[in-house]
């Protein structure tokens, strides 16, 4: 009991302190920034904020100290809940991918992507058609002439190479097998051993098998062509209207100070604008370019919600209200 | 294969250097307390010992984090033997045999055993790796989840030799274990399954459980009988805890089929070290002549196990380094770590980085040299520490316990599924109902129902998916012999026991 009224007190202490910070804002930050990854070291997201908390300490782009610390669980849920404790306080900064917006929408979190302050948008994770290179499947006339129903390796049921194995099945007409994966190293795998006939995955896990020549990449989910695969053509060029991505980009508290805001905009802007950051990030870890600032973020992330609650719904996904 | 031994010895010359053997040692002792903290496992040792890499050369920095990943698998044995919790679901089958040993006095000759077996084990996987990392990537790939169904269900069938003496009881705590798996998100059908709160969308914590099951409800059943260790006289002779040659022979071949189980189960992914314990474990009590032993402290069921355990290790390297596939926690984290260090991991690695990856292995194998000198050394410092803090035992037990619970996932909700499954363990304890068939469902239900239902998926409804294939067809044979040799066997065996107890 005292414990907890203890907490209360500590919470209510921080909100005042937050609410009379504005007031001298002009010093943001008042202490070290910290980088909130939602998921234990090693992961998408611990990795992110370590590449981005290593350039910016080596390239100066800032003062302020940055220590990544590590909220797993819960899909990503425990660093959701840990930021909106926060709410007000610019001093965090949290990585955010597709699980912010799917994890509260199936399930019940008490929060959803409108409850954070966008800063930006990093990359983009497309969906790549993979085939081995011993297959007889050449091109996407080949799958819609297949003749048959077609075994397909992705992620997760509801995960974005599912939406995208959807997209195809529609475009095309034709009837696809989607077969949820645990990992990508498990749908490369399956895809190597002849388990399925194609495979949808993201990029960086498969682009040293399409250099070493054992996969063959067929397609991609952008709208142009990735300068990483200037051969291979988009959905879109070759008539199927294929665009879904998965993002990466970083979001902070609710109702945080302007001037806080303008700092961690500004500092992430800078920051992907560094040459280390194509070098030591996106390059090796297969990411593609597509930098949005905080409004364009706040824009798509609403399109990205209304994408998922669709195709969730139709699934029959969505959390139970 | 020439090709790899010119490779290696390079690499031995380049990795052999004053400062990197420091490192290898130190990073195997850190591994050894890691790995023996309950709740910390590989992937957490690796991932703590990654930041302190920044900057160092790839071959320091993989060695490093390659010897912190063996030495977590010497480590999970200690607090398995010492006092009965294993620090992660692979050391489970290490307490079910080092513990009544550690009862009965032969604690000291228990971590003896288990130490020399690691490192049999470490070594023939490695040399695996060595000669035929290459061969065997590209024919593991080929098993698919038809195999790996398969493989699950003879995990499975392990139950049966869990069970203890009550049957229906076991069945009633492996349709518990099952119940539980079912919580959290099921990437197959995309649901989130009894999620009543955020903190388990992904799921119970299988080592939270573990934790709580044994180590706590250990320490209630320990509190309540007013059990002390028997720890035996303060001074070591070394014949106490090296074991002679009476018993080097007995678990000579135990270890031999630990180290050959662990290195084919731990190349595939997924499934890794915990199922090869557990296959290596059925195997040596069903080869035995005295399967009466088992749980009473058998040397075979001990070394078997924890050959496989560590074999497992190298085992997993293989597809990382090969394909770039990692196959279980540690190694995912590791691929990170060599993306770090600017290599690609895939399939041309071990051919545009050769040196790194030959250096990796080097240093791999002189950490198992010093995991073993180390390990054997300290066994009259860890035995005696336990006798130091004997009269505080079951207190510090369970602050390890907790603590460990927490660094799961630093954070409490762990702490009160570890203290929740403490008062579960000692009430089944009570009852008499077996932890093992629970733990093991826990654990391999959630895998085997989904290659299952990935299988008739990929049959596009059909069964026939498991014998479409030879290959498939081979292990579906294989298994559902074995399952069925086993069921039919049991019966078989007790009735022509009764007959002879009868005749006698």
């Amino acid at each position: 009991m005292f414990s907890k009224s203890l907490k209360t007190a500590a919470v209510f202490s921080a909100l005042v302190v937050a609410a009379i910070l504005p007031v001298k804002a002009a010093d943001f930050p008042t202490r070290g920034i910290e980088f909130v990854a939602g998921y234990g070291p090693g992961g998408g997201h611990d990795t992110m904020l370590r590449s981005m908390a290593k350039i910016i300490r080596e390239t100066k782009l800032v003062d302020a100290s940055i220590n990544v610390v590590n909220k797993p669980g819960g899909g990503g849920a425990t660093s959701l809940g840990y930021l909106s404790s926060h709410a007000g306080d610019g001093h965090y900064l949290m990585a955010a991918t597709s699980s912010f917006i799917t994890t509260p929408l199936t399930a019940d979190v008490g929060l959803s992507y409108k409850d954070f302050t966008p800063i930006a948008r990093l990359g983009i994770d497309p969906t790549l058609l993979v085939v081995p290179s011993s297959s007889p499947i050449k091109s996407l006339d080949d799958i819609k002439n297949a003749g048959r129903v077609l075994n397909v390796a992705g992620g997760g049921r509801g995960q974005i190479e599912h939406i995208a194995t959807i997209m195809v099945s529609e475009a095309m007409g034709v009837k696809l097998n989607f077969i949820p994966f645990q990992g990508d190293g498990e749908v490369a795998s399956a895809l190597l051993g002849g388990q399925v006939d194609f495979a949808m995955i993201n990029p960086g896990a498969v682009s040293e098998f399409i250099k070493s020549g054992r996969m063959t990449a067929i397609a991609i989910s952008t709208e142009e062509r990735a300068e990483m695969f200037p051969d291979v053509p988009t959905f879109k060029e070759k008539g199927y209207d294929v665009v879904a991505s998965v993002f990466r980009g970083v979001v902070a508290a609710k109702d945080i100070p302007a001037e806080a805001k303008a700092y961690l905009t500004d500092l992430v802007e800078r920051l992907q604008a560094t040459p280390e950051w194509k070098t030591q990030y996106l390059q090796p870890n297969g990411i593609i370019a597509g930098y949005l600032d905080a409004d364009a973020f706040a824009a798509y992330l609403e399109q990205t919600n209304n994408i998922y609650q669709t195709n969730l719904s139709n699934l029959g996904l969505l959390k139970k209200n | 294969m020439l090709d790899s031994l010119s490779h290696l010895m390079l690499a031995f010359t380049d990795v052999a250097t004053p400062e990197n053997l420091l490192l290898i040692f130190v990073a195997g002792l850190i591994g050894t307390l890691v790995g023996a903290l309950p709740g910390l496992g590989p992937s957490a040792g690796i991932a703590l010992m990654m930041p302190l890499t920044f900057g160092m050369n790839p071959i320091s920095g993989l060695s490093l984090l390659t010897g912190v990943y063996m030495g977590t698998m010497y480590g999970g044995r200690l607090t398995a033997i010492l006092i009965n919790t294993p620090g992660d679901a692979p050391a489970i089958v290490t307490a079910m045999e080092g513990y009544p040993m550690m009862q009965k006095g032969q604690g000291g000759q228990a971590l003896g055993i288990s130490a020399i077996a690691s490192f049999v084990g470490g070594i023939f996987g490695l040399l695996m790796l060595i000669f035929f990392a290459p061969i065997i990537a590209e024919y593991a790939i080929f098993l698919g989840p038809p195999e790996y169904f398969m493989l699950m269900l003879l995990g499975l069938s392990m139950i049966i030799v869990l069970a203890g003496s009550d049957p229906l009881k076991a069945l009633i705590a492996t349709a518990a274990g099952v119940l539980l798996s079912t919580i959290g998100s099921d990437y197959v059908s995309g649901n989130v399954r009894f999620a009543v709160v955020p903190e388990l969308i992904e799921g119970v914590d299988f080592v939270a459980v573990i934790i709580g099951l044994f180590g706590i409800g250990e320490v209630l059943v320990n509190v309540e009988e007013r059990i002390r260790l028997n720890m035996g006289k303060p001074k070591f002779k070394f014949s106490e805890f090296i074991p002679g040659w009476a018993e080097l022979r007995h678990i000579s071949f135990p270890t031999l089929r630990g180290s050959v189980i662990g290195t084919a189960i731990g190349v595939l992914p997924g499934a890794g070290a915990t199922i090869a314990t557990f296959i290596a474990y059925i195997t040596e009590k069903k080869l035995s002549r005295q399967p009466d032993n088992f749980g009473k402290g058998a040397s075979e069921g001990l070394a078997s196990p924890e050959a496989a355990n560590n074999a497992a290790v190298p085992g997993s390297l293989i597809p990382l380094l090969t394909l770039g596939i990692p196959g279980s926690g540690g190694t995912a984290i590791m691929l990170g770590a060599l993306i770090m260090f600017g290599l690609n991991p895939g399939p041309m690695l071990m051919i545009q980085s050769a040196d790194i990856v030959w250096g990796t292995i080097a240093g791999l194998t002189i950490a198992n040299l010093f995991l073993l000198a180390s390990n054997i050394l300290l066994i009259p410092v860890f035995v005696n520490a336990l006798r130091l803090i004997q009269n505080h035992l079951n207190a510090i037990v369970v602050a390890f316990c907790l603590v460990g619970a927490f660094s799961i996932n630093y954070g409490t909700f762990d702490v009160w599924i570890t203290a929740i499954f403490g008062i579960i363990g000692y009430l089944m304890k009570r009852s008499n109902y077996p932890t093992g068939p629970f733990i093991l469902a826990l654990v391999l239900a959630p895998l085997a129902e989904n290659y299952l239902r990935q299988s008739i998926m990929l049959g596009q409804g059909s069964w026939g998916i498991f014998v479409q294939k030879p290959l498939t067809m081979t292990f579906t044979i294989l298994v559902l012999g074995v399952v069925a040799f086993g069921l039919a066997k049991a019966p078989f065996t007790s009735y022509l026991r009764k007959k002879r107890l009868q005749a006698a």
